[in-house]
């Protein structure tokens, strides 16, 4: 874990005037579809900052939105050019649904290509595909997982991929039990003058969601479950430096 | 010919009596004796016929082609084909060779008109559209003999979901019950059971449908669910509303309900029916129009679903329906050999092939796709999105999504079904909103989550030019309506060319 004040650098709000590569946004907002065409999952996901009036490409999110309704932006201003969807990129970036409903706004593709689909990063192998055995010692290990704002849905090709993972080590590490803590960011937050806190029953229902998940997975190992609240950011590499998702985690500890 | 065309085999004899090139397409079309020969089309339960290793039945596309592995088969004293229950119907009373060991409408009328509405096939229990009507009337049976369905009763409240306990989080209502079997005396949701109507699915290739490629399945957040039996993953593919995860369950389910079987499967006879459903692959093997699936590099037919794997995901290895790529290329010397509309036709195919992978477009408000998952609301994506296990066309990850097909405003209005109102008691639906009304919940009923209401798993799309009509609920009439419904649900823009491809596809699989 790094120092309090490299968290406190990490949480720095930012505004539209730091724009600059690496800079922090989170805004709440409707999302628009830009129907760009290059194949498979090529659309386009924008998302308009209230504040600002900056439109962002959020399209790298490995959970998108839904044109209907509203949007959690969390993201870091990205390099990228701004030629695929038209809009600068946030990446890494992390859209959450919100019950908001928002009225639909679906763009023609207006000459932008989007992106031609590829594998995301964390994608994992068929069964068919053996996994290496982590080579030990084994000892205390935590592996963290992550969620949308207030949701306990295991998100696909993000959260399945670090679980795989975790079940290959633990499988081989053999440990006596797991403890899985559920963490809900229940302190309030106001982002784009709307306060956002999450529910705190969610920290349960994460914990239990990958308590189901694991329990299927590694039948027969004790798992306990537990929930937090008030939940505070982490640098933990899976988060991608998106202080909002480090803290809408759930930790599941290999105790021996 | 109880189908009032000839037999593939006097197709065959016209074809070898034409001109010099025809006699030269019979080479490049034929790969071996199609249809010729074949036994009553009709199975009926204890006949105690022998199942041939290969058996053709002739269709309006083709021919059809089961291939049972080590076969031939004694069916006589076989659990899968003896009348077991009370009801007089065996299995194989609705998973027949000649449909692609499902049951095609036109089969049923047939057989009502053969035996007076006698066969056991339109047995009260579920043959009929209730057992409180006059069985004796065609009209009590409209359901089975229009649209191939069967009645399906669920019960309700749904009270536990892959071994643990559910409460549902949603309410359902009766608006409509043409049927009665739904408001009537010890019926409908208040007295503890819904019925619904749904087609047979085939009882062939069923190792692909019980394969499993990832071990999540990320349409519900969860890793998969564990066997029961035997403690692996389980696909979650074989039934329209994934009520039963193993070969096990799904029998005794069918004999329970389908056979009215009053005690229970023995052991031995709950391994004789897997042992042949694992050996039993289906698939068109002839096309009227093509010619033999199997030739000009082409690979068509049961034998490459037999010989294997299952369970592969064609996006990262070999695209779905890449069987028939060879016809995108046939040379001119092969062209030479085929007459100018089978040449035609093998083109449509493989063009067909290419469509449904690549042509994309916007899939929206679709549970299983566009929620929970997070592929987002629309994604463009073609066909293969889904449909996406190389030589079956079914779903790698369990198949459960919301395609309209048996929920308003997408379904065709129907007043012959029973119409319920669900009300989701939580979270709205995401795409229906709190109230919804449907012909089917589907999955919802064996799940309880209001989010569910209206998936229904995706099936194999193997031997669908013998079994006729499609989707659970028979929506589509023919090859061109399920089309025709894309088109509508999805606003695809697909051209006439393209829509004949896509049917011609389907013709051959």
């Amino acid at each position: 874990m790094k120092s309090a004040a490299t968290l406190l650098a990490l949480l720095a709000p930012l505004s539209a005037h730091a724009a600059e590569t690496g800079a922090l946004v989170r805004f709440v907002s409707c999302p628009v579809y830009r129907d760009a065409d290059s194949g498979k999952k090529s659309g386009c996901w924008l998302a308009d900052d209230p504040a600002t009036g900056l439109r962002w490409d959020v399209s790298h999110s490995p959970y998108k939105p839904d044109v209907g309704m509203g949007v959690l932006v969390e993201g870091r201003v990205s390099a990228e050019a701004p030629t695929a969807c038209g809009a600068p990129v946030l990446e890494p970036v992390r859209t959450s649904r919100l019950d908001t409903p928002c009225v639909r706004h679906v763009l023609p593709a207006e000459g932008y290509p989007g992106r031609k689909f590829k594998l995301p990063p964390r994608n994992i192998q068929p069964l068919s595909v053996a996994r290496p055995v982590p080579p030990g010692p084994y000892s205390e290990r935590t592996f963290v997982t992550y969620f949308e704002f207030d949701r306990d849905f295991l998100v696909y090709q993000y959260d399945d991929f670090i679980i795989d993972n975790a079940v290959t080590w633990l499988r081989a590490a053999k440990p006596k039990k797991l403890i899985i803590t559920g963490y809900a960011a229940t302190q309030p937050e106001t982002v784009t003058g709307r306060k956002l806190a999450e529910r705190p029953q969610v920290a349960q229902q994460r914990a239990d969601a990958m308590a189901e998940t694991l329990s299927r997975l590694l039948p027969g190992l004790p798992i306990e479950t537990r929930a937090k609240l008030a939940a505070q950011p982490t640098d933990h590499p899976d988060a991608d430096g998106i202080p909002g998702q480090s803290q809408r985690r759930a930790e599941i500890r290999a105790v021996f | 010919m109880p189908r009032g065309r000839p037999s593939s085999a006097l197709r065959r004899r016209l074809l070898l009596l034409g001109l010099p090139a025809a006699v030269l397409a019979g080479a490049a079309t034929q790969s071996v004796r199609v249809g010729a020969d074949a036994p009553d089309r009709w199975w009926s339960p204890g006949e105690g016929r022998v199942f041939p290793a290969t058996l053709d039945y002739t269709n309006d596309h083709g021919t059809i082609r089961t291939l049972v592995v080590d076969g031939p088969i004694e069916t006589k004293g076989h659990p899968f084909f003896e009348p077991i229950g009370t009801n007089g119907r065996a299995c194989v009373t609705c998973h027949q060779p000649a449909d692609g060991m499902s049951l095609s409408a036109r089969t049923a009328r047939e057989r009502w008109d053969a035996t007076g509405g006698k066969d056991p096939l339109f047995a009260a229990i579920d043959g009929s559209n209730c057992p409180t009507l006059p069985q004796g009337e065609r009209a009590s049976h409209s359901l089975l003999l229009e649209r191939g369905l069967l009645r399906i009763e669920r019960p309700w409240p749904v009270r536990s979901f892959n071994g643990k306990p559910v409460k549902p989080d949603f309410r359902i209502e009766v608006v409509r019950d043409p049927n009665g079997c739904n408001s009537g005396p010890g019926r409908g949701p208040e007295a503890g059971n819904i019925s619904v109507y749904r087609r047979p699915r085939p009882v062939a290739n069923l190792k692909y449908l019980l394969a499993v490629g990832f071990p999540f399945d990320p349409k519900q957040g969860y890793a998969l669910p564990l066997d029961p039996d035997d403690g692996k993953p389980q696909s979650g593919n074989l039934m329209a509303d994934n009520r039963a995860g193993n070969l096990r369950l799904q029998m005794e389910d069918a004999a329970a309900s389908h056979l009215q079987l009053m005690g229970k499967l023995t052991p031995q006879q709950i391994d004789r029916i897997r042992d042949f459903e694992l050996r039993i692959y289906a698939a068109q093997q002839e096309s009227v129009q093509g010619g033999a699936l199997d030739t000009l590099g082409a690979e068509g037919g049961p034998v490459k679903l037999r010989d294997s794997q299952p369970g592969a995901l064609g996006s990262i290895g070999t695209p779905v329906w890449s069987e028939f790529a060879a016809w995108d290329r046939i040379s001119p010397a092969d062209a030479a050999r085929l007459t100018p509309e089978q040449l035609a036709f093998r083109q449509s195919v493989a063009r067909g092939a290419r469509v449904f992978r690549d042509r994309t477009f916007l899939i929206f408000d679709s549970a299983g796709i566009n929620s929970r998952m997070g592929f987002g609301n629309p994604v463009r994506n073609s066909c293969v999105f889904c449909h996406n296990m190389t030589q079956m066309g079914n779903d790698v990850a369990p198949g459960q999504v919301d395609l309209g097909t048996t929920t308003l405003p997408f379904a065709d209005p129907w007043d012959d079904l029973p119409l319920f109102r669900v009300t989701c008691l939580g979270e709205p639906h995401p795409h229906y909103g709190r109230v919804i009304l449907t012909y089917d919940p589907g999955f919802a009923l064996t799940s309880g989550k209001c989010a569910d209401v209206g998936k229904i798993t995706l099936q194999s799309m193997r031997g669908l030019a013998a079994r006729a009509p499609y989707f659970s609920n028979g929506l589509a009439k023919d090859l061109r309506a399920v089309v025709d419904y894309y088109e509508r649900r999805y606003n695809i823009g697909y051209t006439e060319q393209e829509k004949q491809d896509l049917v011609n596809l389907m013709s051959v699989l």
